[in-house]
Formats: C-alpha cells, structure tokens, sequence
C-alpha cells in the first residue's frame, strides 16, 4: 500500500508532468485562461491517460514484447491514443449528447497533447506492473489537472492587475509559471522516514 | 456618479458562460442556434463556440454544434443573440462525464488487485468498472438533464457588431 501512495505522490507532485517534465505545455498556456475550462480539460486528460495507459500497457506486454516489435513503440502508443480518444469521444456522445456538446472541444485536443505519450513511454520504461501503472498514469493526470487548475487561478487573478505593458499577457504568464515550477522544486525535498 | 443600472443588478443570480450564436431554424416553439466561430479556446461557452473541434471544413464543424433553446423570446432566422451556461456548468458535466468513471474504475482495479493480486484479471475488473461508471455517468447527465444545469439559456439578442470577448 505504501509502495502505490509513494508512487502516486511521486507521479503527481515530485515529477509533475508539467512543471517536472515540461510536457503538455500547449494546454498549458493555451487552456488556462479561466478555472472552469481548465477543469473541463484536466478532467478529459485524466480519463484518457488513465484509459490510454491501461491499453498501452497491454499492447506493450502482450504484443511489443514478446515479438521484439520494441522499434514500433512510439508509433503503436499514437495509435493506441488516436483510438482512446476516439473510443472516449464516441463514448460520451452516446452516454449524453448534451455532454458531448458542451465537453467534446477537449477531446481532439487531447489526441496531440505530448503528455498522454509521454506518461505512456515513461511507464513502459518503468517496467511497472498493471495496478502500479494505471495508478501512475492517473496519478500523474491529477498532478497535470492540478497545476492546470493552479495556473488558471493565477492568470484569473492576473487578468485584475496592473501588469507592466511588456510583461501583459503570456510573458507574464511565463513568469508566474516559472515560480510555480520553482515552488514545485520543494517536493523533490520530500523525506518518507 | 451612481449608475441607475446598478441599482437594478441582481447579484444573487448565477453568473454565466456567455457566448455568441445565431439562429438558422425556428421550428414552432424552439429555436435552433449556431454557436459563432471564435479564436480563442474557451472564450464564449466552452465548446458551444469554439472552432478547433476535429476534422472537416469550420461549416460542417460549426453546424455539427448546433443546438436549439425555447423561442420565447420570438427569434427569427438570422439573428445574432447572446446565449449563456451556469459557470459551474463546465465542472458539474466534467465530474459527471469523466470522474464517476474514473473513481468505479480505480475502485474496481483495486478491489481486484488486493482480492486476486493477478494482472489480468485487474485489467478485466477496470474495464468491467469503467463501463459499470459509463452507465452511472448516464443517469448523472440525464439527472442534470432534468435540472436544466447543462441547457444553454437566451439571456439578450446580441449588439451589432458585438463579439463573444466584449459580451
């Protein structure tokens, strides 16, 4: 049990997707404008880094694998990323068209958002079992959503203040991100004893 | 100077997602609306306005969108209104589209793991909860639904020239 919380903690706060690894970097900046889409878009992330992973995981173990087809990995995880999303989009238009309307921009986004193939790669690289790497995908999509949540709190705030012209707008926004990478630097000093 | 108009506000309705659409059908009593193409992701009612949604030309993309609202308000074809979402609206569908999901899949992988402690027989409980939290997901939204939480609402026709970033 201490094994998967240290995992997860790590995955979500230590090396934050964003801030630790610097992947998904278009959303972002792109996506924090106002709370509430950076909510709607980290929630999207999530379940398909967590769906993504668990059928990454699979084709890694059952195809790749045994059959040393290691060179196509990339390749096959874009794939099988391509599919989730779809597989996600079709699923919530049928679950609720009203739904769909309203949450359905997020979803192509996803599909070219580095980060879903980046937790892919990293947990194939970590050689994880299937609970621990569903718990790490998962676990670094909060850590993405959080910071996205964050961020888009900071840039609301921004917006209502008297921001020197040069630095208005994304310079500013770079700023603020930089301190808040910083501020995340503080977790790598975390002790477990 | 006291402006008269802010004696009149009323601050305890709910603050609202606005965003700019047109009508291109009246049908009775309804009114079918086209969400107005914006630049910016997010700007004007989440999805309902944004341009960047998947593959085909903006027409296609833009009338895959469409949506229709009570005509109470007389509306006819070509008219540009400001319509509007509660602000919470986004975070309630995003809970109940991807969270519930999510917390019967978790839920589900880890009840098999600590029972069985076999990989694939987790990955058959996770799909199994995932899709057990789609259909959870589905009596949420029609319950939302019936609340009237996730229907986009006329709030006033539109100023000419006026852009969803100056509504």
């Amino acid at each position: 049990m201490k094994e998967y919380v240290l995992l997860m903690v790590s995955a979500a706060l230590v090396n934050n997707v964003i801030l630790a690894r610097f992947l998904g970097l278009c959303s972002f900046m792109g996506v924090t404008t106002r709370i509430d889409t950076a909510v709607g878009m980290g929630m999207a992330t999530t379940f398909v880094i967590t769906v993504s992973s668990m059928a990454d995981w699979a084709v890694q173990t059952f195809l790749l694998e045994p059959f040393s087809l290691g060179y196509l990995r990339t390749v096959t995880f874009i794939l099988v990323i391509a599919a989730a999303v779809q597989f996600t989009e079709m699923t919530v238009k049928k679950v609720s068209p009203p739904l769909f309307q309203m949450l359905g921009i997020y979803l192509p986004l996803i599909t070219t958002n580095c980060a879903v193939l980046g937790v892919a790669l990293l947990l194939v690289e970590g050689r994880m079992s299937f609970i621990s790497s569903t718990l790490f995908a998962f676990a670094s999509a909060i850590g993405y959503s959080l910071v996205m949540v964050m961020f888009a709190g900071l840039r609301e705030r921004l917006a209502l203040v008297d921001v020197p012209r040069l630095f208005a707008g994304p310079p500013i926004g770079f700023i603020v991100a930089s301190l808040l990478a910083l501020a995340f630097m503080g977790f790598s000093g975390m002790s477990t004893s | 100077m006291i402006n008269p108009a802010d004696n009149t506000t009323d601050f305890s309705a709910p603050s609202m997602n606005e965003g700019i659409a047109h009508v291109v059908a009246v049908d009775g009593a309804v009114a079918w609306l086209e969400p107005e193409q914006t630049g910016s992701c997010g700007g004007c009612a989440a999805s309902g306005s944004c341009g960047a949604k998947g593959i085909g030309t903006m027409a296609s993309r833009l009338e895959y969108r469409r949506f229709q609202i009570d005509n109470e308000a007389n509306l006819f074809v070509g008219e540009r209104v400001v319509i509007g979402i509660p602000d919470n609206a986004l975070i309630k569908a995003s809970i109940t589209a991807y969270a519930i999901p999510l917390a019967t899949l978790l839920l589900a992988g880890a009840l098999a793991q600590w029972r069985f402690g076999s990989d694939l027989v987790t990955m058959a409980a996770m799909v199994a909860g995932l899709v057990l939290g789609l259909g959870f997901s589905r009596v949420g939204a029609g319950w939302l639904l019936m609340q009237g939480d996730l229907a986009p609402r006329f709030l006033r026709r539109a100023r000419p020239g006026e852009t969803c970033n100056q509504s």
